[in-house]
């Protein structure tokens, strides 16, 4: 157990900013150290592509009749990992909770780069990727058009909206820290954050609009992750497929994609708090309840899983029996249960139980999740596809080989290399939200 | 026509700066010649200092342009290129519902920014005569833009509580 320290919300507004700024200065050998280790996995994967671009789709473990595979499931997981900053950041924000604020631009950080990370994939996975921009409507020589009631397309608005909007939504708040940057620095940062804060001086009509602009952006944001995560879980409901072909997908995703961010959300503050020196900041009471929320979203998920598989085995239609007999007692058994154990067991065990509740043991059960998740996107893609349900189709079985697990593996060095450079840049926790509000005390 | 003077005046505490305020404002200085600096978004009590916004209307304007837009687009490029369909509508609001939803929200979103930008003065062409205060961490300056003489709002500034008045030319 954590003691108890001092309430950040009392911290005298000078050390609050010297504790916060400090960090963006220097570079240590361990930082590099940090920045080197994902930057040669990016480069790997960097490799894989370029081998996968060289040969074809041929390098990759898809083939006949499983043509979706492990970039479909980082797709849909990074995507899910997004929905992090918006329910912290955008629902608390909308509530005025005030234990949110060290917690919300950490995570509007990660939902900006999950999303970056994630819409990467419908690109790769279109295997000549060069010609991805015959997605984008334009009048082109053949004057012909896109068709819009693709569900690709719908990615492809649905992921332009909320980068769109998650960039714009991590960006506001950061403009009042960066005019204070602005203030004392090294010459190049100081042209950059005088760059970026737009000339921001304080005054109240800045402040006014601001404060404004962050209220509606907060239920812009909302209703556009949730329609994201939806039209994700469209891509498979829209198919006339066994066990795909579900009303509760869209729901079932968004609850999904909130715990598993929730999930990503905890590791980073752990590690945010850990090697940043912020435990004043990021104190037991907001893994306490980052803890909480993580809970609500492993029963809410076992909820959702459970409705989605006892209606189809009591249902008992032939062919969504083939894939629900494939997932929970044949080939994919050992990750269906797998997950229900990470996902469920391990977690209301560690978060349940108050007594073995800590940061350690939230970073342990979210590590699960994250992995879980993974899993559960797995089971959701490859079964139904491998499941063949014409007689003379043949049946097989999926193996990623090592062009998808490179990029794979490049796109969470990747998150940990955006991160990093992000935190050297950009006070991690926003500093004119976290001064001293005595009026927070008394309600 | 009489030359700008700025007093920039320094609080502790932001009942100081509504008293001021309420006192400058009876004594006919305009809202438009009051601005509230400090390193934090200060609540004055309403009415004090209210700036009226058209943001909502504005992301709500910007979500309808851009969602007709959109699916007037979508509709036409339809039409346009028609597909082989079956038998079914060559354009489908259902089956395109997602886009228009999408690029509603984006025109929200676009709206709200670009609103944010000109109502905050960011990016609108600003005077760049007038004095820009720096504020000490845990104080509040108020910026009165004033034609007549500054002997008057001095006193009102003092009697609310100002720490330190001080007299500026624009820049």
């Amino acid at each position: 157990m954590f003691a108890t320290t001092k309430q950040p919300e009392l911290l005298p507004y000078g050390k609050i900013r010297e504790d916060l700024f400090c960090p963006l200065s220097g570079m240590t050998r361990k930082y590099f150290a940090a920045i080197l280790i994902p930057l040669l996995i990016i480069l790997f994967g960097a490799y894989a592509w370029t081998v996968q671009l060289r040969y074809g789709m041929g390098v990759t473990g898809l083939q006949r009749p499983v043509f979706w595979g492990f970039y479909i499931v980082d797709f849909v997981f990074w995507i899910g990992i997004s929905h992090a900053g918006t329910l912290i950041s955008a629902i608390l924000r909308l509530t005025d909770a005030g234990w949110r604020k060290p917690i919300t631009r950490a995570a509007e950080a990660i939902t900006l780069f999950a999303l970056m990370i994630g819409g990467m994939f419908p690109i790769i996975h279109l295997g000549r990727a060069w010609y991805f921009y015959w997605l984008i409507p334009y009048p082109n020589m053949r004057l012909l058009w896109p068709n819009f009631r693709s569900p690709l397309l719908w990615d492809l608005t649905a992921i332009v909206t909320y980068v769109t909007g998650s960039a714009i939504y991590l960006y506001l708040p950061l403009i009042p820290d960066m005019a204070q940057l602005a203030e004392h620095n090294v010459p190049w940062r100081r042209k950059l954050y005088r760059a970026l804060s737009l000339g921001w001086t304080g005054s109240d009509t800045e402040w006014h609009a601001l404060e404004r602009a962050m209220k509606l952006m907060a239920g812009i944001i909302l209703a556009v992750a949730i329609s994201v995560h939806t039209v994700v879980a469209w891509d498979f409901a829209m198919a006339i497929a066994p066990m795909w072909h579900s009303t509760i997908f869209g729901p079932y995703f968004v609850v999904g994609a909130i715990f598993s961010g929730l999930a990503g959300l905890m590791i980073v503050m752990a590690a945010i708090r850990k090697f940043m020196g912020l435990e004043q900041y990021l104190t037991r009471h907001h893994f306490d309840n980052l803890a909480k929320l993580l809970l609500l979203m492993s029963i809410l998920w076992l909820y959702f899983t459970l409705a989605e598989h006892v209606t189809v085995w009591y249902g008992n239609d032939p062919a969504d029996m083939a894939v629900f007999g494939a997932r929970t007692r044949s080939r994919f058994a050992v990750l269906f249960w797998g997950m229900v154990v990470v996902n469920f067991v391990i977690p209301f065990i560690l978060l349940g139980i108050r007594k073995l509740r800590n940061i350690a043991t939230g970073v342990i059960a979210s590590f699960g999740i994250l992995i879980g998740m993974f899993l559960e996107r797995y089971i959701i893609v490859v079964p139904t596809l491998s499941v063949t349900r014409l007689p003379a189709a043949s049946s097989n079985f999926y193996m990623p080989t090592w062009v998808e697990l490179g990029i794979t593996a490049a796109t969470f060095a990747g998150m940990i290399f955006l991160y990093l450079i992000f935190s050297k840049l950009f006070p991690i926790i926003a500093v004119w939200e976290f001064k001293p509000h005595p009026h927070e005390d008394e309600i | 026509m009489a030359s700008v003077t700025y007093l920039l005046s320094e609080f502790r505490d932001k009942e100081a700066v509504a008293s001021a305020i309420d006192s400058l404002r009876a004594s006919g200085v305009s809202t438009a010649d009051l601005d509230v600096f400090s390193e934090e978004p200060i609540e004055l009590p309403r009415g004090v200092l209210d700036r009226p916004s058209r943001m909502s209307l504005v992301s709500v304007l910007g979500a309808i342009v851009m969602g007709t837009t959109a699916t007037a687009f979508v509709w036409w490029a339809q039409n346009n290129y028609a597909l082989v369909t079956g038998g079914m509508p060559v354009y489908s609001f259902w089956g395109t519902g997602v886009i228009t939803y999408e690029m509603t929200m984006l025109g929200a979103v676009l709206a709200t920014f670009g609103y944010f930008l000109w109502e905050s003065g960011l990016v609108r062409k600003r005077d760049k005569t007038a004095p820009v205060p720096v504020v000490p961490p845990e104080c509040i300056c108020l910026r009165v833009r004033t034609a007549a003489d500054v002997a008057r709002p001095t006193a009102l500034l003092r009697a609310a509580g100002a720490i330190s008045v001080e007299k500026k030319a624009p820049l």
